[in-house]
């Protein structure tokens, strides 16, 4: 039993970083019906700018907050500058301009730092907390409780503030939206400029258990694509829950399914993938599209 | 002197032009309204004066220039449109959208005490604040939809066929209501609506909007004298 708990537990702190790539994700796709296939590549830029903000002496939380103001700054420009002129245009041209973004950041990051792979410092403290046979390490519990702060201030954001509103009005109808004042082109640039910095902060937790390198997002960029199907598109909420039952199911698929294992393991995101968009393609906490005209 | 003013608007979408040099004027505090067939050009001239398709020739409001501008400014010059289809957010909660009507006012006291008045004009509405918009009746987004207009304080209303989808009585409570807001308010009204009886009922000003030209323009009672309209529009000779 206790073994079984501490490979859900592990799952959990694995499924809380997809959770907040898919966050980002879900963030954009909210208010522009973009799926940005370059976040985990913004995440991962975002990374090496708070690299080398601590490369330059700065200590972590120093380096965190500058990173996150450029990330917000920088989603925000990416907006206007890369997304803006073809705003309005077919699905797929959007697809194509997201991942060229992808290729370019990518290079980018390898042009700028080299492919060379980077230790990162884990902010949270080594050791763990030893609960009825279970060890809960403190950086698991990091990653949870910056998560759910995450997700707690998104949430105040979105519910009790005047600009969330407004957020919210554009991702309802945005037409409707422009009517009652609201400059519905910021707002939009608002929300990427809020999924970088939410990306940013995925980053920063994912580096310091893999190695900070340009690639490091591609893996973490499939299994926040499975969380957000799985708790809709549509939904923060639903793609933070979505990214834990994926950590989870992915952790205990690998334990316990013997011909999965740690090769095959990556497959389970897009068996969640597949299954979802064949059952329930709004996701579980998606709203469908049918609504009383 | 005239609130709203209409000079040569043109107007239209891509290549297809609807209006065609479109004139007229709407005294302070008046209502006007514009009939006209199906494809006749009101809804656009309603999207054209709000911002939402690209025009040509002049419209200003109480001597502020709107033409040429973006639809969140002219609605923070004082223009509320309830558009075709009535624009609810559907999602978010009654009361949401009402205060999303009020984006650009600032001060709360204020936006609150406009909200206990949106409520004395719809009662319904003040049962289903916490409901989500998209679940109201047809008739009930109607209010939402005038309601959240009327969170602007706005200086000139323009309402797009009010009566579409909504059962006789309803549709006459609304006009019933509209005519109160205009009497209350002095707020100036620019209604487009196929059901010409029920416009006119409450209108000053009429104007008869045919392939993109005014074609007949008078006070409300001399359009409904008009034996052209009466046959075309009312469905009875005078």
């Amino acid at each position: 039993m206790a073994g079984f708990l501490q490979q859900v537990v592990q799952g959990l702190g694995a499924g809380a970083i997809y959770a907040s790539l898919a966050l980002a994700l879900v963030l954009i796709y909210q208010f522009t019906g973009i799926v940005n296939f370059a976040q985990g590549e913004l995440a991962m830029f975002s990374t090496y700018v708070a690299w080398q903000c601590m490369a330059a002496g700065l200590p972590f939380w120093v380096a965190l907050p500058l990173t996150l103001v450029v990330s917000f700054a920088g989603g925000m420009l990416i907006e206007r500058v890369i997304i803006r002129p073809v705003e309005g245009a077919p699905e797929l041209t959007i697809v194509i301009v997201t991942v060229g973004l992808f290729i370019f950041v990518n290079a980018a990051a390898g042009w700028i730092w080299t492919f060379l792979i980077k230790d990162f410092p884990n902010p949270f403290p080594g050791g763990a907390l030893e609960l009825g046979g279970v060890s809960l390490s403190f950086s698991t519990l990091g990653v949870l409780g910056v998560v759910a702060l995450v997700m707690g201030l998104l949430y105040l954001l979105f519910q009790h503030t005047k600009i969330g509103l407004g957020m919210r009005a554009v991702a309802a109808n945005p037409a409707s939206a422009r009517l009652v004042g609201i400059r519905v082109g910021w707002t939009l640039a608002l929300g990427w400029g809020l999924a970088a910095t939410v990306g940013a902060v995925s980053g920063v937790l994912v580096a310091p258990l893999l190695f900070l390198e340009p690639n490091m997002m591609a893996g973490v960029l499939i299994y926040a694509f499975a969380a957000a199907t799985l708790g809709g598109f549509d939904s923060p909420l639903g793609a933070v829950v979505g990214g834990l039952v994926v950590g989870v199911a992915e952790t205990l698929a690998g334990a316990y399914v013997g011909f999965i294992g740690s090769d095959l393991k990556v497959g389970v995101p897009l068996v969640i993938i597949l299954g979802v968009l064949l059952l329930r393609p709004q996701g579980l906490f998606g709203r469908a599209a049918v609504e009383r005209a | 002197m005239s609130e709203l003013v209409v000079d040569d608007l043109v107007a239209g979408y891509g290549d297809a032009r609807v209006l065609h040099g479109v004139r007229f004027t709407v005294k302070q505090g008046e209502v006007c309204a514009i009939l006209g067939p199906n494809g006749a050009g009101k809804t656009t001239l309603l999207r054209a004066l709000s911002g939402m398709v690209r025009t040509r020739g002049t419209v200003t409001l109480g001597g502020t220039e709107l033409s040429g501008r973006s639809p969140d400014t002219i609605a923070r010059l004082g223009v509320a449109h309830v558009p075709e289809g009535r624009g609810t957010f559907m999602p978010l909660t009654v009361e949401d959208n009402l205060r999303l009507g009020a984006f650009v006012r600032r001060g709360r006291a204020e936006v609150d005490s406009d909200l206990d008045r949106i409520y004395t004009y719809f009662p319904v509405l003040k049962t289903r604040l916490k409901q989500a918009a998209g679940s109201l009746s047809g008739g009930e987004q109607q209010m939402l939809a005038i309601g959240r207009a009327l969170m602007l304080r706005p200086r000139l209303l323009l309402l797009d066929e009010p009566s579409l989808g909504l059962a006789p009585l309803v549709t006459r409570e609304l006009f019933r209501i509209v005519q109160a807001i205009n009497a209350e308010e002095q707020t100036t009204v620019v209604v487009v609506e196929q059901n010409a009886h029920l416009a006119l009922g409450i209108a000053q000003q009429a104007h008869v909007l045919e392939t993109g030209r005014i074609v007949l323009s008078g006070t409300a009672e001399e359009i409904r004298a008009d034996e052209q309209v009466a046959q075309s529009y009312l469905g009875y000779r005078v």
